[in-house]
């Protein structure tokens, strides 16, 4: 139903009218992540697609909700700039699912999170309420800050109709290189060593031998980096990184492959603590997916974040029912002492196992202020503790 | 003027108590006493408090926060005093000053972070993560005086903030007492958690969420190199014009600043003299960091964009002397104003940077219209205008051409699709601009949000959302909890 959804004022309809719990869906591509949702009916935003108003001088676009990541970078590209978002996914993928799943890749590093880039949003609330916040300027503070509260609510808070967003301009140069770490030095020697090479690199992504193997780059740890800039400063950081280890240029394809090599069988898991316990999140996340599923697990790092997302491969060697005995205990396990775990993708009667990201008395009274029904997205961020 | 409730003898129960807190000369209860608290840095806004304590600690402060909620007493927390919106400030409220709670709690640098509570002096903190090679980016202009707290409740920007970020991209986890007396953590600086971001909703929420208690900020390496620029036009338009073709390089200057002539003018004839050619329409300053290879590159395209706009001199600092001096002009064009007329209102509006040259032309008509003298020094980088206009408030007649013509200066800015503040806040200032800016259900929503964080709305009370936008008003709640 809903495929008729064309503007925020048909969204705000449909919420208004709403009998029972709805499903956002954008182009489809997180129906499988995060916890399941108890709703009766979808609302489709795909139709709200298109760009609202572009002016290249103010480096800001404003956007339906339903546009695709792909129709936006092409848009960006011919006016010689970019949205300087990777997040995980293809890039079919809509930017009002980005905005909601507060999806970020390895530009992160350089660029920052979703919530660094939007500007303002437009959202139908539960009661078909329509609600903006911040606006389309690169520097506002009129008003409470909606806007944040927005990004990373899976759609909890209401369905987003409309984004505006930050742009930059693209570099002169945008090189990727790839360096293999020496195996024979501890991967912290490693760390230690990037931390004290100054750098302005727009991404330094951590690989591991498993995922290295399937991105063709070689059967070892390995860093990425992608370097932007004027020639010169390339190729200053460039010689910078030798340091590390011989540098080699890659295609840029190789972040899409990032994005995208996991499919629907993977369990999917960001952990994270300081930087400098890296090394210590890295082999604990490692060691206890491979204590349990005897195979190596998928990860790679943005390091200047110490976050390690940890993909998950279906088991060869587990039966079904070993394999989701081996998640459940990993579920436990995996969060690095001292820091977190957030899950992206697991089977659906694992996630019963964590915590409810949303059941403090603020979060539980925040949605009670934008969905007092309770019907966007019912539980995928976990139940609202009433007070 | 208005008698302090806390006169009569009902209040002396509190008075007894939170002096019992914080000791009774920490506890400021004379109107002579109490003056220091009836402003903040726009001396249109005058408010006197009943009552203002100091709390010399965390404990303190908490346990003064709880005593204010048993007594169910409304209450402003204040840093400096530094800022620009008439947000500090109020009348039948408690003032809650931070300035005690100064300690760096500690700097990772490591990891590029700092611990800090709230009454620390935003250059303090720079100067402590210098050694380490680090700088806490954000810099706003009163960044000598003005606290990190009070920089997270308005999310402060500065002239850096068009590279680094405001005061929202820099804090990374929080400690906040809710002001019914209840410790909160939000965020966290061990790694990222799911969740709603409830530090980024906190952060700008101008203290009516409640107090932080202490910040977990990020710090970010010290530039190797800095290099800047300050180029001079015959007119605004075209050092408007420059503006968007350096942007348009994908070149992220640290800072890209404008002064119109009157600023000029203004600094010039003033101690913070910076050199600047008294006879520009406008100057622009340029500053570039970062790494030191390829800077030089840098500075020489932004040098090309100055000239292929008609630039007529393009200087570049050789020496920091130099460079400290040309910043001097840029910093101080405020104190310089000063002795132009006795008061000055300042506002701080946002448009897209490609309408500056129509909205600084409309508010040159404007000011003509009205016949007033407006000083325009501003973050062009990013758009952040900042039209002054010195005059002088006991001549009612030029006070009101001033109201006027700042209205109409708002109008024209919000029209060309900007905002009402930049990095200012809402306060009381731009109140009644809110309704212009936001529809009544976007208004109603941020009420919503500020009950779920004060119910009994006692957390500086009638600021950012006008009252009536409030869908329901469920009064002060009697109850002691």
């Amino acid at each position: 139903m809903n495929a008729s959804l064309t503007s925020t004022s048909d969204v705000s309809e449909a919420l208004r009218n709403a009998k029972n719990s709805l499903r956002i869906v954008g182009s489809g591509n997180w129906l499988d992540a995060g916890r399941p949702v108890q709703a009766d009916e979808t609302i489709n935003t795909s139709g709200l697609s298109g760009i609202v108003e572009y002016v290249a001088g103010d480096l800001t676009m404003t956007v339906r909700a339903g546009s695709t990541l792909a129709e936006l970078d092409e848009a960006a590209a011919r006016e010689g700039q970019w949205m300087g978002i990777d997040p995980v996914g293809s890039t079919s993928g809509t930017i009002g699912a980005t905005v909601a799943t507060a999806s970020a890749g390895p530009l992160s590093h350089g660029i920052g999170r979703m919530r660094d880039i939007v500007l303002g949003v437009e959202v139908v609330a539960g009661n078909g309420d329509i609600v903006r916040s911040g606006g389309k300027v690169v520097k506002n503070v009129a008003g409470f800050d909606l806007t944040r509260l927005q990004v990373g609510a899976w759609g909890t808070l209401g369905v987003i109709t409309e984004i505006s967003l930050r742009l930059r301009a693209r570099p002169e140069v945008d090189e990727t290189i790839c360096i293999a770490l020496d195996s024979r030095k501890p991967l912290q020697a490693h760390l230690v060593a990037l931390r004290e090479i100054p750098l302005a690199a727009l991404a330094v992504e951590l690989i591991a031998p498993s995922l290295a193997k399937l991105l063709a780059l070689g059967e070892t740890h390995f860093l990425l980096a992608r370097l932007g800039g004027n020639e010169t400063l390339v190729r200053a950081q460039r010689a910078a990184l030798s340091i590390l280890g011989g540098t080699s240029t890659v295609e840029p394809t190789v972040w899409n492959s990032i994005r995208a090599f996991e499919n629907n069988e993977f369990a999917v898991v960001r952990v994270s603590h300081l930087p400098s316990q890296l090394e210590n999140s890295w082999i604990h996340a490692y060691n206890e997916v491979f204590s349990v599923m005897h195979a190596p697990c998928f990860m790679h790092s943005t390091i200047s974040r110490g976050l390690v997302r940890v993909a998950i491969p279906k088991s060869t060697i587990l039966s079904p029912d070993e394999h989701l005995a081996a998640l459940t205990r990993i579920v436990s396990t995996i969060a690095p002492p001292g820091g977190h775990a957030v899950w992206e993708q697991l089977p659906a009667q694992l996630w019963k196992n964590l915590p409810s990201a949303v059941g403090d008395d603020l979060s539980t009274g925040l949605k009670r202020a934008f969905d007092p029904a309770g019907i966007c997205n019912p539980g995928i961020l976990g139940n609202s503790v009433p007070r | 003027m208005i008698e302090s409730k806390f006169d009569t003898s009902t209040f002396d129960p509190l008075i007894a108590t939170v002096e019992n807190i914080v000791g009774a000369r920490w506890v400021r209860k004379r109107k002579a006493e109490l003056q220091v608290f009836d402003s903040d840095g726009l001396p249109g806004y005058r408010k006197l408090p009943s009552l203002a304590v100091l709390p010399g600690s965390r404990d303190e402060l908490i346990a003064v926060v709880r005593a204010l909620a048993l007594a169910n007493v409304a209450f402003v927390a204040r840093g400096a005093g530094t800022g620009l919106s008439g947000g500090a400030l109020g009348e039948n409220i408690v003032v809650v000053a931070l300035n005690r709670l100064n300690r760096i709690l500690s700097i990772d640098a490591e990891n590029g972070l700092a611990h800090v509570e709230p009454g620390v002096v935003n250059v303090n903190l720079g100067k402590a993560a210098a050694p380490y090679g680090l700088q806490y980016a954000p810099d706003p202009s009163s960044q000598a005086a003005c606290t990190i707290g009070g920089n997270v409740a308005e999310n402060a920007g500065g002239p850096h903030c068009l590279k680094y970020g405001v005061t929202m991209n820099h804090v990374v986890a929080l400690t906040v007492l809710l002001p019914n007396g209840e410790l909160i953590t939000l965020g966290s600086p061990h790694g990222e958690v799911d969740g709603y971001d409830l530090t980024g909703l906190f952060v700008g929420s101008e203290g009516c969420f409640g107090i932080a208690v202490d910040v977990w900020v990020r710090l970010v390496p010290l530039p190797q190199a800095i290099r800047t620029l300050l180029a001079d036009f015959s007119s605004v338009d075209a050092a408007a014009r420059a503006v968007s073709e350096i942007i348009a390089t994908g070149i992220l200057p640290a800072a890209l600043e404008m002064m119109d002539n009157a600023t000029i003018r203004a600094v010039e004839a003033s101690i913070y003299a910076a050199g600047y050619p008294v006879d520009a329409a406008a100057v622009l300053l340029c500053e570039v960091d970062g790494l030191r290879e390829g800077l030089e590159t840098d500075v020489a395209a932004i040098e090309r964009c100055c000239q292929n706009n008609g630039a007529r001199t393009v200087r570049i600092a050789t020496t920091d002397a130099e460079r400290a001096r040309l910043w001097q002009g840029r910093k101080k064009a405020f104190g310089a104003m000063g002795r132009i007329a006795p008061h000055l209102v300042v506002q701080d509006a946002v448009v897209p940077r490609t309408k500056l040259p129509a909205v600084l032309a409309a508010i040159h008509a404007i000011s003509e219209r009205w016949n007033v003298k407006v000083c325009n020094v501003f973050h062009a980088g990013d758009g952040n205008l900042h039209p002054n206009i010195a005059y002088d408030a006991n001549d009612a007649s030029e006070a009101d051409r001033v109201e006027h013509a700042m209205r109409e200066i708002m109008d024209a800015c919000m029209e060309a699709g900007g905002t009402i503040t930049g990095e200012h806040g809402v306060g009381l200032d731009k109140l009644p601009y809110m309704t212009k800016m936001f529809t009544e259900n976007s208004l109603s929503m941020m009420c919503s949000v500020r009950d779920v964080f004060d119910p009994s709305r006692r957390s500086n009370p009638g600021k950012v959302v006008p009252m009536h936008s409030c869908r329901e008003w469920h009064g002060v709640t009697t109850k002691a909890r």
